[in-house]
């Protein structure tokens, strides 16, 4: 018996390892996102994000002040400043990109035309020449510095402040709202009739609808927006909550259907039994019943077309008034998109509204989820 | 009722005053430098309450300055001009033309594109005579031209785009005071270039970055290379010739510019992280070598709008500058440039699209852009004191001292092999596979299409 208990306890450790180990992997990746949204864009070409959150050594440069920035003093022209930015540290300094680290902090040094340069450790420099200064670009001071992790919120602040985010908003509320909601009445209906009612057929359909979920969205885009223009819809919300329902409806059909075909045949006989019509049977018992499975492809549905860019720009158009979310976001990535630190920022904002939905529709998640896969119950 | 009928004015009213408050870049009349002539000349077309939509691939801050163009149209003719622009341009418009639903101009990157919506019947020709205009008002016109004309679905050529702002692509970006530092100067000819490369590896230090990555264009910026090769090492009709396959890509001439750009990028000592990395590193990243402290690279040859992906505070014309990238002294080829540029077509029978086509042909569009930034045109009629910026104004004059241009090739050959074959062909040159096997495989890509 101990030897049997042992054995169960090695196994759960192992589950129990096995699945942590999984969550990990799958965190990670947005993990670096959020750590990377954190980021101004320089930092991230620079280094890998979970090298964000220690000291790095950085070899840059900065400009001294220009000749606009000098002063006389004892017969000498002066400019003074200071090339490091507050947390850093000095490590090496020079003047030529040949040696960037040539000068240890503190060094005075002589370059031509009896200018000479200073850099204290503390990062002040003092750079004095016997005749006024001319130039109108700063000389450059290579430094080698200890900078400690910083992050910025900046990436936040100019994708929350995107012109016509909010419109952009509202746009994809309307169009996600309707689109989850058309579809789940339709299948629902459908659903029961294909799970309970007897006519002829009935198998085909449930395999024609099967069939239908192989068929990928993207080959109907151009026909299904001809037959809109040719039908006088034209592009609109109509017109991309029907395109939304159409791609939706087979899986939800599907989803529904498996989950109502498990429900126990006794209460649906009795409730025949007791004169139930057809659709008071649907309301007052699949209905309630099916609630997980409705809401598990709520869920799906939701979050499917509150991420979808391509039926969006293809059925809504491009217009500024006519972007959903999605189309905004896309656009701060600029023409040849390398804003990658505007990408991870604009994902956590666009993230916010369907992990609300999914908190709040969760705990129906986890049981749907097994929706169809049981029979029986 | 009449609440929302007063509502309804109210609202009307503000649009239109938002409409004409719309603030013109540069005050009509104010700069003598601009010519407002042409500006009033536009103000006799008359398409009050007309609306015209414009796709086109510019966004974010292009988007703004190609916005801050059709100001000046959408004043002087009081029409409603709505750009919208796309990233994934080439799918939008093709769903687009064929869904039915047209925008009135689109704005192509790519003349293969507009060519091939041309054939298809989507596009209309552009009023008579433009195409003679282009000949007679662009630098290079006949080039210019003949890179909007094309075979309708009746099987006679029209000219169905207009060429509108420039690209050139035969540019060396380097950082003037690294050049100082080292006491490296301009080179004036390839041979001159190779030199400077040796020179550099001698000294210690790596002249090149090259990124290929591109996401799923990757391996685009080589083909750039060797069009400039091509274009170095042969004639301009061997150029064209290889364009339309006539030359094929196995020829000795295409292999010798291949291996030109292998002279460059497949060498471990020429290339900051070494040949292998040349194929893995984003295009958008590898400018960056050149700010670095020690530089990771001297050199980087990109067209003229790789300056947008400079590091932040990067002065163009102090901090980085570029050269023409040069010709063999050897040969007497003149000065090849090769470029590419926008093409303005219409889909629809919109009176306000030609309309838009005449305003294009006046030098205040374009000067209206070349005063900001980011704009290069061959319109000799243009003043080019205008130029927003010294760099500006040398592109321009690279673009109308060019003896030759010729439009980035890869953009004219077919999808399959502009987009397709000659850009995983030269991922695996720079992987190290044989020049004249790349050449091979791509000239038998070619064969199956025809």
């Amino acid at each position: 018996m101990d030897n049997i208990a042992g054995t169960r306890a090695r196994l759960v450790w192992a589950v129990n390892l096995a699945a942590a180990v999984l969550v990990i992997l799958w965190v990670v990746p947005t993990i670096g996102l959020l750590v990377s949204s954190f980021r101004d864009r320089d930092q991230i070409t620079a280094s890998g994000w979970w090298r964000a959150a220690f000291p790095a050594t950085i070899s840059s440069f900065v400009r001294a002040g220009t000749a606009q920035d000098q002063f006389q003093e004892n017969g000498l022209w002066v400019i003074e400043g200071n090339v490091l930015e507050p947390g850093q540290g000095l490590e090496r300094w020079g003047t030529s990109s040949r040696a960037p680290e040539a000068y240890a902090p503190g060094e005075t040094v002589d370059l031509k035309d009896g200018e000479v340069i200073t850099v204290a450790p503390d990062g002040g420099y003092r750079l004095t020449a016997p005749q006024e200064f001319t130039n109108t670009r700063g000389m450059r001071i290579f430094i080698t510095t200890t900078t400690p992790p910083r992050f910025t919120t900046d990436n936040y602040a100019r994708v929350i402040g995107a012109e016509g985010l909010g419109r952009a908003f509202l746009n994809t509320m309307t169009v996600t709202i309707p689109a989850t909601v058309i579809p789940i009445l339709i299948a629902a209906f459908a659903a029961y009739a294909l799970a309970w009612m007897q006519f002829p057929g009935r198998a085909l359909l449930v395999a024609a609808v099967v069939g239908l979920l192989v068929v990928p969205l993207q080959l109907s885009l151009i026909p299904l927006l001809r037959f809109h223009n040719e039908i006088g819809l034209g592009k609109g919300y109509l017109g991309i909550w029907l395109a939304h329902t159409g791609f939706g409806l087979p899986l939800a059909i599907y989803l529904l259907r498996n989950y109502m075909v498990g429900l126990p045949k006794e209460i649906i006989e009795s409730a025949r039994v007791d004169g139930a019509t057809e659709f008071q049977i649907f309301r007052r018992i699949i209905l309630p019943l099916s609630f997980p499975a409705l809401a598990s492809f709520a869920i799906f549905q939701f979050l499917w077309v509150w991420n979808d860019l391509l039926v969006a720009t293809v059925f809504l158009g491009n217009r500024p008034d006519q972007l959903v979310m999605t189309g905004v976001l896309r656009e701060l990535l600029g023409s040849r998109g390398g804003d990658w630190e505007i990408l991870a920022a604009s994902a956590f904002v666009s993230i916010a509204v369907p992990l609300l939905v999914f908190f709040a529709l969760q705990k129906y998640l986890v049981r749907g989820l097994l929706a169809g896969s049981v029979k029986g119950g | 009722m009449s609440k929302h009928l007063y509502l309804g004015v109210a609202l009307a009213a503000l649009t239109a005053s938002g409409a004409l408050a719309q603030d013109l870049k540069f005050a009509p009349g104010a700069d003598a430098r601009f010519n407002w002539a042409s500006y009033e000349a536009l103000q006799q077309m008359d398409l009050s309450g007309q609306t015209l939509t414009v796709l086109g691939p510019w966004l974010g801050p292009d988007k703004d300055l190609f916005e801050s163009v059709i100001a000046y149209f959408e004043a002087a003719t009081g029409a409603n001009v709505v750009y919208s622009g796309s990233d994934s341009f080439e799918q939008q418009i093709v769903i687009d033309a064929e869904g039915g639903s047209p925008p009135d101009v689109a704005v192509f990157p790519q003349p293969g594109l507009a060519g091939d919506l041309a054939k298809k019947g989507r596009l209309v020709p552009l009023a008579e005579g433009t195409g003679d205009w282009i000949k007679a008002n662009y630098a290079a016109g006949d080039s210019w031209a003949a890179y909007g004309n094309y075979m309708g679905p009746d099987g006679v050529a029209h000219q169905y785009a207009f060429p509108f702002k420039a690209d050139v692509k035969s540019l060396v970006w380097y950082v003037p005071e690294n050049f100082e530092d080292a006491g490296y100067e301009v080179p004036q000819t390839m041979e001159e270039l190779k030199a400077l490369t040796e020179q550099i590896v001698a000294d210690g230090g790596t002249p090149w970055c090259i990124g290929l990555g591109s996401g799923g264009a990757t391996g685009w910026p080589a083909t750039d290379w060797v069009e400039d090769f091509m274009l170095r090492l042969n004639t301009p009709a061997d150029y064209d010739a290889w364009v339309a396959n006539t030359l094929k890509f196995d020829d000795p001439k295409v292999i010798a510019a291949i291996e030109d750009f292998g002279w460059f990028a497949r060498n471990d000592a020429y290339v900051a992280g070494g040949a292998g990395a040349v194929a893995t590193t984003d295009f958008r990243d590898s400018p960056k070598g050149l700010f670095t402290s020690p530089p990771q690279c001297y050199l980087h040859r990109q067209a003229s709008f790789i300056p947008s992906f400079f590091p932040e505070g990067v002065v163009v014309g102090e901090d980085a500058d570029f050269f023409y990238f040069p010709v063999y002294a050897e040969k007497d080829l003149g000065q090849p440039v090769l470029g590419a540029g926008t093409m303005f077509a219409k889909l629809t029978d919109n009176p306000a699209g030609d309309a838009f086509i005449t305003f294009l042909e006046s030098p205040i569009a374009h000067e209206v852009w070349m005063a900001q930034k980011g704009f290069v045109t061959p319109y000799k009629a243009v003043n080019t004191e205008l130029y927003g910026d010294e760099t500006l104004a040398k592109m321009g004059a690279i673009l109308l001292d060019a003896t030759t241009f010729r439009f980035d090739g890869s953009d004219l050959m077919p999808g399959a092999i502009g987009a397709g074959a000659f850009w995983t062909g030269m991922v695996d040159y720079a992987g190290g596979k044989p020049a004249a096997d790349v050449g091979a495989q791509i000239q038998a890509t070619w064969d199956t299409l025809q």
